[in-house]
């Protein structure tokens, strides 16, 4: 039996509002590769968060080499060997890789200066024990992205980690590249290193991982040897639930007649020769994993970033569409992802944001700005959208999520927008004002309005959406009928496998 | 998060969130009054400590001096606004004034002399726009660069030497209007020119679209494009109205001194900038106002001038005027970091 380096039992986090980590249960052991899947939402995150010592438990132990442990904080778990690798690098590009290695601990000399000679030599020595051959002395932003997360994953060593997480490590990677960081972590597990394996692709996973243990909502469902379970059953137990009565009814059917056509939009390296279309009268989703260019479709629909090539056509005629300016001119709107970022200008007021993208229709005469024409359409939405504010020249940085959501959406509808782009509308809000967005937008769609929702929860995707398209790496990879999908069937094709090669996977897997 | 949970917990969104927030915006007004209320104690504290310091004439003076500063701190306040910065407006000072000097002494009209003066330093501003949108520098940058090519451009164009102007180039700076006694002087044009400014600027910023864009833009760049605003126009045209008030300030003194002033001006933008953040405006951008830009100024020139009544040297006055500076910045980052 081989050794368990560290248990997790029974440990419960809440948020207000939120049961984060429910009772759950988990073991890692010396030198395997243990995987966590589920859900955006199922709690990994949360777990992770508490094993680096980033968050603390309400309930529940973390066992360490055998005796009970409690980081106060992230420093605490790294000095006592529990390195975490997150999707985003932490490096500063402009210093070397060993500087990087050992920032905030350099070797200095008797005289108190940083030893550089020793560092490098240090830093040498750990990226040889990985079996890389990186010049310490090479400046981090000289070095591929792989490469950054290697001397990542060495910085995370020259603590002596025994146990090293990473958080979808391959995201930004390319194909080879994967395979170098599969090889580094070959490497480590040969070496006892216990390694937590977070990633959204379940095709890599075969590479790498010796057991698996399935998360959702908050709690253990599974643990398995990674050889005695399928792909079909990984998916059940992450998706595992039925669609409960979240989403208002669909009252209409779309049309169909032809609202928006996209033919062989190209974005080079980001979007490969996309084409679909929008009925009018219809919600239309697009699934697809991180970085697989949802947004990045609809910001290129927009004119927020740059085409390479394709054709953008409106009932029936083509739209020349250079800046946000012109597809906005179009009727089309774009609601982003992230609304604090590139949403809503945050310090200013409700009336404000909500006019903002339409000025001409408050101030007619020498581009002057009607107070009583602003207020009065900003009330109209006030009360239509029930956004809930003290008063309608409230900051809307003082909003709730929600209520900042809705602003977004009035700030378009008051654009008589003929097709909106959502993009992740429920990320971060409450459940009331969810159901009130999805409500929103089945309206809209009974209105003649195009609705296109982008979104990474699959059950939001299922319960409002007539049609699908998923993405994978900037593909189109299938447009699916809602009704006659599944969320295993999108799944799948989000991560770039088609229901055969997943059989053939699978019974590839069983002969193993 | 559990989704079988919160199809059981679907309820109305509890409004709690958003009733909450009404203190904020009531301390937003409160700090404009406090501003205000500073400016009043300090004519008070004045009024009581100097004894000529409450009187039409002293008045008038500090008006006519702090005019200038006034009118630059308008100007830098749209750039700052839009998250940017003009060091350039000390050199756009002495550029504008004597371009237009020059322009008069060749014997072109007093007012078309004005007008180019004028213009020089709206191009200055449109050069800085373009700069900072096209070329995409930062606007420290640009306008730095464009403090050291205006001053060369003036000083070598003058070979750096002072030329008096003709008489009637004096009439702007020096005349007065209202004139009536030994008693009441009369208003100095440049007072009014500075209460057009602020009127004019002040109602362009608060009621019309392009004013609105400012704040958007500097509130926040990204989200202002994606609605459809030309981000670009917008910075361009905050650089051109900050020109234009460094060229007019660049005309008035020209025109009180009679003459043109290569050498002169210089470090005036950091005076402006002082005025500008005095009266509330934010270097993080989105958030300013004219009036604030006017009371700010009005504080930098009470103090320099009931300082200099109280026998306090120009050094002491650098001293009081660079505490308040940061007194009131410190002030401002303390609010919103409690946010």
């Amino acid at each position: 039996m081989p050794e368990t380096l560290l248990q997790v039992t029974e440990v419960s986090k809440g948020f207000p509002g939120v049961l984060a980590l429910d009772k759950v249960s988990f073991e890692l052991r010396k030198g395997e590769v243990h995987a966590l899947v589920g859900e955006n939402g199922a709690g990994k995150s949360t777990l992770m968060k508490i094993l680096s010592g980033v968050y603390q438990p309400d309930a529940g132990t973390l066992t360490y080499k055998g005796k009970e442990v409690r980081f106060q904080d992230s420093r605490e778990a790294s000095a006592a060997g529990i390195g975490i690798i997150y999707q985003e690098l932490n490096l500063i590009p402009h210093l070397t890789v060993a500087q990087n290695i050992f920032i905030g601990r350099e070797p200095r000399t008797w005289l108190g200066y940083i030893d550089d000679p020793k560092m490098n030599a240090d830093a040498c020595a750990i990226l040889g024990r990985l079996n890389l051959s990186i010049d310490p002395a090479t400046r981090l932003n000289e070095l591929s992205i792989s490469k950054q997360q290697m001397v990542e994953i060495a910085k995370a060593l020259s603590h002596d980690s025994e146990v090293l997480i990473m958080d979808e490590p391959t995201s930004a990677l390319t194909e080879s590249e994967i395979d170098e960081l599969f090889k580094v972590i070959h490497t480590l597990r040969n070496r006892g290193v216990g390694i937590i394996y977070i990633s959204h692709r379940l095709d890599e996973l075969k590479h790498i991982v010796d057991r698996i243990t399935i998360f959702r909502d908050g709690r253990t469902i599974a643990t398995r040897e990674y050889a005695a379970i399928t792909m079909d059953e990984i998916i059940q137990k992450m998706v595992g639930r039925k669609l409960e009565n979240m989403f208002p009814p669909r009252t209409n059917l779309p049309t169909g007649e032809k609202l928006l056509e996209v033919k062989h939009l190209v974005r080079t390296g980001i979007l490969k020769d996309i084409s679909f279309d929008v009925f009018r009268g219809e919600i239309l989703g697009i699934a697809g994993l991180m970085g697989a260019g949802r947004s990045e479709l609809a910001r290129a629909i927009f004119g927020a970033d740059p085409i390479t090539s394709g054709d953008i056509l409106m009932d029936g005629r083509k739209l020349d569409i250079h800046s946000p300016v012109d597809a906005i001119r179009h009727g089309i709107a774009y609601l982003s992802e992230n609304r604090k970022e590139d949403g809503l200008a945050i310090k200013m007021t409700l009336d404000q944001n909500v006019t903002m993208a339409n000025m001409d229709q408050v101030s007619k005469r020498f581009t002057i700005i009607s107070r009583t024409q602003e207020l009065q359409a900003t009330q109209t939405f006030v009360d239509e959208l029930e956004i809930h504010t003290s008063s309608l020249t409230q900051v809307v940085n003082n909003l709730s999520g929600g209520n900042q959501q809705k602003v977004v959406i009035a700030k378009w509808l008051f654009r008589d927008s003929r097709i909106l782009i959502f993009d992740e509308p429920t990320r971060g809000i409450d459940v009331g004002a969810k159901f009130a967005i999805y409500a929103l937008m089945e309206r809209l769609s009974r209105q003649g309005v195009g609705v296109v929702m982008i979104s990474s929860e699959l059950p939001e995707i299922l319960g409002m959406t007539d049609r699908v398209l998923v993405l994978h790496e900037g593909r189109l990879t299938a447009t699916l009928r809602t009704r006659d999908t599944s969320q295993e069937e999108i799944l799948n094709y989000a991560a770039g496998l088609n229901p055969e090669a997943v059989q053939a996977g699978l019974a590839a897997a069983q002969n193993r | 998060m559990s989704m079988s949970n919160e199809a059981q917990v679907l309820a109305p969104p509890p409004p709690t969130a958003s009733l909450a927030v009404a203190p904020f915006a009531r301390k937003l007004s409160l700090d404009k009054l406090m501003i205000s209320l500073a400016f009043v104690a300090l004519i008070i504290i004045f009024s009581l400590t100097a004894k000529n310091f409450f009187t039409v004439r002293n008045v008038l003076t500090l008006a006519l001096q702090t005019s200038t500063i006034t009118i630059m701190g308008i100007g830098v306040t749209f750039t700052i606004i839009t998250g940017g910065i003009d060091l350039s407006i000390g050199s756009v000072v002495a550029l504008s004034g004597t371009v237009a000097v020059m322009a008069a002494n060749v014997g072109l009209p007093i007012w078309l002399s004005m007008t180019i003066g004028l213009a020089s330093g709206v191009l200055c501003g449109f050069l800085n726009g373009i700069i900072i949108t096209g070329m995409k520098l930062p606007p420290f940058i640009a306008t730095l660069g464009m403090m050291m090519v205006a001053r060369g451009v003036v000083l070598t164009i003058t070979n750096a030497m002072s030329k008096p102007a003709p008489d009637a180039f004096g009439h702007l700076g020096n005349d007065t209007l209202f004139r009536y006694s030994r008693q009441f002087p009369g208003i100095a044009y440049p007072v009014f020119i500075m209460i057009l400014v602020a009127l004019a600027f002040g109602f362009f910023l608060r009621k019309t679209r392009m004013g609105r864009y400012t704040y958007a833009v500097g509130s926040n760049e990204e989200a202002s494009r994606l609605s459809g605003i030309k981000v670009k126009r917008v910075k361009i045209v905050a650089y051109m109205i900050c020109g234009f008030c460094a060229a007019l300030t660049g005309i008035i003194l020209a025109s009180r001194m009679v003459t043109s002033q290569p050498n002169g001006g210089v470090s005036y933008e950091l005076n402006a900038i002082a005025s500008s953040v005095i009266g509330g405006t934010s270097l993080m951008g989105g958030i300013g106002t004219v009036g604030g830009a006017v009371i700010g100024s009005f504080i930098i020139g009470i103090l320099a001038v009931g300082l200099t009544m109280q026998g306090a040297s120009y050094f002491v006055q650098q001293i009081v005027i660079g505490v308040v500076v940061i007194v009131s910045v410190a002030f401002d980052q303390f609010r919103y970091q409690k946010k």
